[in-house]
């Protein structure tokens, strides 16, 4: 059943003059106007149009509103509530998913008696969906634009209606003029108007028809509207293989048309357009024959061989649309709507050649392009530091990655393998800084971690003291730490690196370099202090013994005034970041809360060791001169870890093992708790997101299970091995791993099957219960094969990870597990730090609860780094609150 | 995403209990083809191409036995045939054994959207068995029809009225054909020919049509082809492994098309917009690798996932990296740069640095953002490049890629590899 429109038709067409098609009285209702695309795109069109959207509709977002310059547009639930809300529409903008596209549609026409155009944005809807919006359209009498468009505006009338027609700035685009346009491609409509403004051509409707099967106002709908359309005096059109919309058409004005795509022909499915692939007859070379005929033109039009007529041209490249207009309307004797604006040679804006030898052609001098590129060009080379594109960062990562082939992660593009074979400063530094450091940032950063792990009369030891006595787990008195490490306690050495970028951020390249003339640098209050500080002279001292290189620290020592410690803070990191920096691997907020993460990995390192450690010149028994002059954050960590002076292989282990442990991607709970923590402070505004709140939310998201499970297994071992004869976990045993394995097993077998007997289920083996690779034949966790083949190529043994070893293998052969357990990564750091910390425990220098603390505080060493990665990256590219889970993916459960 | 003969066919004409004759596979055992030849005298062999071939009868890769050596001795000249032009050379994947129908009738009919109606199409012709394009128009009739009341019984006889068919044909053929639109409306096809229908005769005299060939194409945005449940690689059966991988990144923002024109390529030209994807594979012919779109404002991560993915399987063997397209209208450029620029900066960290050209030409939202991020990789990867805007023709621009590619061909290739430090591998230089 068909509507009655124009008697022309065989169908119904209801807009009979261009000048109808998006007028300033078209009143729009928006489908999923909260959508991704809609957000972005409707406040620019609607203010641009002077306020043209009526309301929106949200399924489930009702009473929303969404903002724009020329105030707020209110959304519905649906379009009915809208209607029953006072608010009339005469066009429907859909930008539902391509899924419920026809429905949209079909709601639109059912509800709305006034409607008389929808405009279809969404790409891919299914041709089953288009005939049946084709039918409905067709018997309600509507018009229907698009699908797969980018909308229609008119640039008379100051009018866009879906999509985005001139893109962020219309103005630029849509210029007032004597020409329509329709094009089978969104993005060219746009660039067409552009193009034929360099001869002089402005434009009065612009219709982006989409290129699916379904064209609904298709060519013969815009010529005869164009026609009748008084301000038009041509059309240029741009045409696609695919469908018979142009044969036989007739138009009584000036017709330029680009055809594109001949090379179409030799491919046998569609590429961008799914209605632009040729059948029989209906490729480029057709439509050619047919527009020859039509415009009377014998070949195509090039600037070569310029081929036109009264009627028109045909050219194959957009770019020769202005030309080939303006010889066609010159022989009109019609005249361009206004002076060209620009030209189309090739003007490269961003260039360099390498100092190759380029020829001529190639090597073309840059060339400052017209307002607004001009000025926003100047603005990109003034800016210091990457810019990141916003986005919901709900379980997702630009820090992270779990590779799902082999199940190791990777933090900022560096495997937990490589990891493993840097130092724990390098990568704690690669968590936020996006790259490796060089070793002169190593020196600077070891000294401020040194310096800040000391926690001696500082309150947070006491805090962190209390909140142990109370019985809290590890990660939870570290928590206590990290909150009491506020923005107040960092603002200064912040602002302090800001201020060092912005005296020093366009003449020195690079931070260590040796010969600054600093006399024209501008002193600040921030650096100064009112006494010479025996800590600042420590520092100073210890850089110095370092050899570390720093031209901020050069220009504090040349003040003539004492300075403080957070100015030397603050130039440690701000020469640390400087490099980054400048290369735009992080942003300017990352540079300035760089100090923050410093502050924040030695205060957790220094706050895992006891109170009593924490002395006026040492910690756990090192003076602090030696530590702040030659310990690494390796060393650092182990010595909190082992509670005396690391040797060569405590030293290597360690390392190792955070390398390994650094992330699992951004799944981890911890993870999560960290991203959380950011998103509830709303990322996009960055200044207010409390780092040392997201470090809670990463610690306060581990727990005996996710982190603890290493400091389980420590029990688990030290229960079977109790009794046992060893005096060196690391030479020769001579214990009988297999028989202690049976014995378990069978121990294990009795319990698992007297526990599903009454009903549950068996108890967690710590270190084992983890099958990485399930049902695979051999099971093993990446990390802890790669830790075993290091160490034993080195010649480390450990009885305990031997131990671990077989009784997976024991498990499985005994059937008591019906697939090969892997020994997981948990179970490694359980083996390891028990060897490392044997000795302590046999000669009663370390308890039981040492040994398991210290199996936590090493996972969340390690994954300090991977989640301060999580936190960075979250709050430059996330969204405020993007981490909710939406309403309708929750369940209550009675 | 095509689907052609009797193989499949069948099981989907048994969705809607459309009759087809007894069909056997490549893995029928001597025993069963003779059955079958027993049962019906005689039967058709022919070879089993992926995708949907025609013109198989003309290129005489149709056979009929009516004894087993027979039988055998045609499956053993068409189990491997080849069939297609030169440029497209298909060769078959075993044989069917489809029971023969005896029939003085043979009817062509297939659905499809016509662009002329803008509506979905019956072409129906009772002078079947041939090419329709062989058969004078008047002889075929094309009706359009609703798609919400369907091909319904009367526009089929109407039609066959028309046509002066024979009377016998026109109530089983409209008692039958509109199943056939249950199948392609309800099943994600996009066109179906059924190319013989032949009309043997069922035991009561009464004419029964049986569809003797099948021929379909699929809608790739549909998802009612999952309720099919063919095999996944038999629809994606012309897809390269590249291919498969973009497509699994296929969701509703952003497209990711591509087509892979010429693995040995030496342009890999990323392109933004059908009509720059026209264009640009319009001018740089066989020197581009792939033809692609990935327009439509693709979010980060998909638009990062896709680089990543171009620039594995590609980026050894190019000479440029032509990032190209219009003037975006909604394609956060930033955003599609950015992701560009981290998927460049993490494949030369994975494969190491290699000889390459970079050129740009787009305009949208957020441009000089964006084309600054790309500086900034570009730089520290230490490569040659030239970014262009709006301002710039996009067809001079492909061209500029075209000459850089020229010039990377006439020895530019090894100086660029010699300044990053690096062997000129990937390509003849």
């Amino acid at each position: 059943m068909i509507a009655k429109g124009l008697a022309a038709f065989k169908y119904f067409v209801g807009i009979d003059d261009l000048g109808r098609v998006a007028t300033r009285n078209d009143t729009i209702c928006v489908l999923n106007i909260l959508g991704a695309e809609s957000r972005g795109v409707t406040p620019l069109s609607h203010s641009f149009s002077g306020g043209n959207v009526m309301f929106g509709t949200s399924l489930g977002r009702g009473g929303q509103t969404l903002e724009t310059s020329a105030g707020p547009i209110p959304v519905f639930n649906n379009v009915r509530e809208g209607l029953d809300a006072g608010y009339a529409f005469n066009t429907g903008v859909v930008y539902l998913p391509p899924a419920g596209v026809r429905d949209g549609v079909a709601e639109l026409v059912r509800v709305n008696p006034q409607l008389r155009k929808v405009v279809i944005i969404t790409e891919k809807v299914s041709l089953h969906d288009a005939r049946e919006i084709r039918a409905i359209a067709q018997a309600n009498g509507i018009d229907v634009f698009g699908a797969n468009c980018l909308g229609i505006a008119d640039s008379w009338n100051r009018v866009r209606i879906g999509g985005a027609l001139g893109g962020d700035s219309p103005d630029d685009t849509l210029l007032k003029g004597s020409i329509a346009i329709y094009s089978n491609s969104g993005s060219f409509t746009s660039t067409i108007a552009n193009y034929l403004a360099t001869a002089g051509w402005g434009t009065t409707t612009l219709i982006s028809s989409g290129k699916d099967v379904y064209i609904h106002f298709a060519a013969a709908e815009f010529v005869y509207a164009a026609d009748r359309d008084d301000r038009t005096k041509a059309a240029v059109m741009y045409i696609e293989p695919g469908g018979y919309y142009e044969q036989d058409l007739g138009f009584g004005k000036p017709l330029v048309v680009c055809i594109g795509g001949r090379w179409k022909s030799k491919i046998t499915r569609a590429v961008g357009h799914a209605g632009a692939i040729a059948g029989l007859g209906d490729g480029a070379e057709s439509k050619e024959e047919w527009f020859k005929m039509m415009l009377g033109v014998e070949r195509l039009f090039t600037p070569h061989d310029p081929c036109f007529s009264e009627r028109g041209a045909i050219v194959v490249d957009i770019a020769d649309l202005p030309a080939a207009l303006s010889s066609v309307m010159s022989l009109q004797g019609i005249r361009p709507d206004f002076s060209p604006r620009g030209n189309l040679s090739l003007k490269p804006w961003f260039g360099n050649s390498r100092g190759l030898p380029l020829p001529a052609s190639l090597d073309l001098p840059l060339v400052r392009p017209d307002a607004p590129y001009d000025q926003q060009i100047a603005q990109v080379e003034r800016q210091l530091g990457a810019t990141f594109a916003r986005q919901n960062m709900k379980d997702c990562s630009g820090a992270s990655l779990l590779e799902a082939r082999t199940q190791t992660g990777r933090l900022h593009g560096v495997g937990v393998f490589d990891a493993a074979a840097a130092p724990f400063e390098a990568n704690l530094c690669l968590a936020v800084l996006r790259e490796t450091i060089d070793t002169n940032a190593g020196k600077l950063v070891n000294t401020a971690l040194a310096y800040y792990a000391n926690l001696h009369h500082d309150p947070i030891l006491t805090a962190v003291d209390t909140a142990r006595s109370a019985g809290n787990s590890p990660n939870t008195v570290l928590s206590t730490a990290a909150l009491l490490l506020g923005r107040g306690r960092i603002d200064r050495i912040r602002k302090g690196v800001d201020h060092f970028i912005d005296l020093f951020g366009i003449t020195i390249l690079d931070a260590a370099e040796a010969d600054f003339d600093f006399t024209s640098v501008r002193v600040d209050e921030l650096f100064r202090d009112t006494a010479v500080e025996p800590a600042t002279e420590g520092l100073l001292r210890a850089l110095d013994a370092r050899g570390a290189q720093s031209a901020f620290i050069r220009y504090l020592k040349s003040l003539e005034h004492p300075v403080s410690v957070d100015a030397v803070m603050a130039a440690i990191a701000a020469t640390v970041i400087w490099g980054p920096l400048r290369r735009r691997r992080i942003s300017r907020v990352t540079a300035a809360n760089f100090p923050w993460y410093l502050a924040l990995y030695g205060v957790l390192i220094g706050a895992s060791a006891n109170t009593a450690d924490h002395g006026k010149d040492s910690f756990c028994g090192i003076p602090n001169a030696e530590l702040l002059s030659s310990w690494s954050a390796t060393d650092l960590a182990a010595l909190t870890l082992l509670g005396r002076r690391p040797n060569e292989e405590d030293i290597e282990v360690i390392r190792v093992l955070f390398g390994l442990l650094l992330t699992n991607g951004p799944g981890t709970i911890s993870a999560q708790g960290a991203k959380g923590a950011v998103s509830a402070d709303g990322p996009e505004t960055p200044e207010r997101v409390q780092i040392n709140k997201a470090f809670a939310g990463f610690l306060t998201h581990t727990g005996f299970s996710h982190g603890g499970n290493g400091y389980e297994g420590i029990g688990f071992l030290l229960e079977l091995f109790e009794g046992v004869p060893l005096e060196d976990p690391g030479a020769e045993h001579g214990l009988d791993l297999v028989a202690m394995a049976r014995r378990f097993a069978s121990v294990y077998g009795a319990e698992k099957i007297n526990r599903r007997e009454g009903g549950g289920s068996a108890r967690a083996i710590p270190g084992v219960n983890h099958p990485v690779f399930r049902g695979a034949a051999v099971n093993v966790d990446p990390r802890e094969v790669y830790l075993r083949e290091t160490f034993e190529r080195r010649g480390h043994r450990n009885v305990f990870h031997e131990f671990y070893c077989v009784l997976v293998r024991t498990l499985f052969e005994s059937g008591i597990t019906r697939e090969t357990f892997c020994v997981n990564v948990d179970g490694v750091i359980a083996a390891w730090l028990l060897k490392l910390l044997w000795p302590a425990l046999k000669s009663g220098k370390a308890r039981t609860e040492d040994l398991e603390a210290a199996a936590f505080h090493l996972f969340l060493f390690a994954r300090m780094a991977g989640c301060a990665a999580e936190i960075d990256d979250h709050i430059n590219r996330g969204r405020n609150m993007d981490t909710r889970t939406p309403v309708s993916n929750c369940r209550f459960l009675s | 995403m095509q689907l052609g003969g009797m193989l499949y066919g069948s099981k989907l004409l048994k969705m809607i209990d459309f009759p087809h004759p007894e069909v056997l596979g490549p893995e029928a055992t001597n025993a069963e083809i003779k059955d079958l030849i027993d049962r019906h005298r005689k039967i058709v062999i022919k070879p089993v191409f992926y995708g949907a071939l025609g013109k198989k009868g003309k290129a005489g890769l149709v056979a009929s036995a009516d004894h087993l050596a027979q039988a055998l001795r045609e499956k053993e000249r068409l189990f491997f045939a080849e069939h297609g032009s030169d440029e497209r050379k298909v060769k078959a994947s075993g044989v069917t054994y489809e029971a023969f129908v005896p029939s003085e009738h043979e009817v062509y009919v297939s659905i499809s959207d016509s662009t002329r109606f803008r509506a979905p199409t019956l072409t129906i012709t009772h002078h079947g068995g041939v090419d329709v394009e062989d058969v004078d128009a008047d002889r075929v009739a094309q009706v359009p029809f609703d798609p919400l009341t369907g091909l319904k019984a009367f526009v089929i006889s109407n039609a066959l009225s028309d046509l002066k068919a024979p009377r016998q044909i026109v109530s089983p053929l409209a008692q039958y054909l509109p199943r056939l639109w249950d199948l392609v409306h309800g099943f994600g096809i996009s066109s179906l020919e059924i190319n013989p229908i032949r009309l043997g005769e069922e035991s009561a005299g009464r004419l029964l049509p049986m569809a003797c060939d099948f021929k379909c194409a699929f809608d790739r945005d549909d998802t009612r082809t999952g309720r099919l449940d063919l095999p996944a690689d038999l629809l994606s059966y012309d897809l390269s492994e590249f291919e498969a991988e973009i497509n699994k990144l296929r969701t509703h923002q952003g497209q990711s098309d591509v087509y892979v024109v010429n693995p040995g390529g030496t342009v890999l030209a990323p392109t933004f917009g059908g009509g720059a994807n026209s264009l640009v594979s319009e001018i740089l012919g066989d020197d581009a690798i792939i033809s692609s779109d990935f327009g439509g404002n693709p979010p980060y991560t998909k638009m990062r996932d896709v680089a990543r993915s171009c620039f594995s399987h590609w980026l050894m063997g190019a000479n440029v990296l032509l990032i190209i397209g219009g003037k975006s209208n909604n394609t956060d450029i930033f955003t599609t740069f950015k992701a560009m620029a981290d998927a460049l900066r993490a494949h030369f960290g994975e494969c190491g640095p290699t000889p390459l050209y970079v050129v740009v030409g787009r305009g949208g939202p957020n441009l000089v953002q964006g084309m600054a991020a790309l500086r900034d990789t570009v730089d520290e990867l230490r490569l040659p490049y030239r970014f262009f805007g709006p301002d710039s023709a996009i067809g001079e621009v492909v061209n500029y890629a075209r000459e850089a590619d020229q010039w990377m061909k006439n020895g530019g290739r090894e100086l660029v590899a010699r300044s990053l430090g690096v062997e000129p591998v990937g390509i003849d230089a």
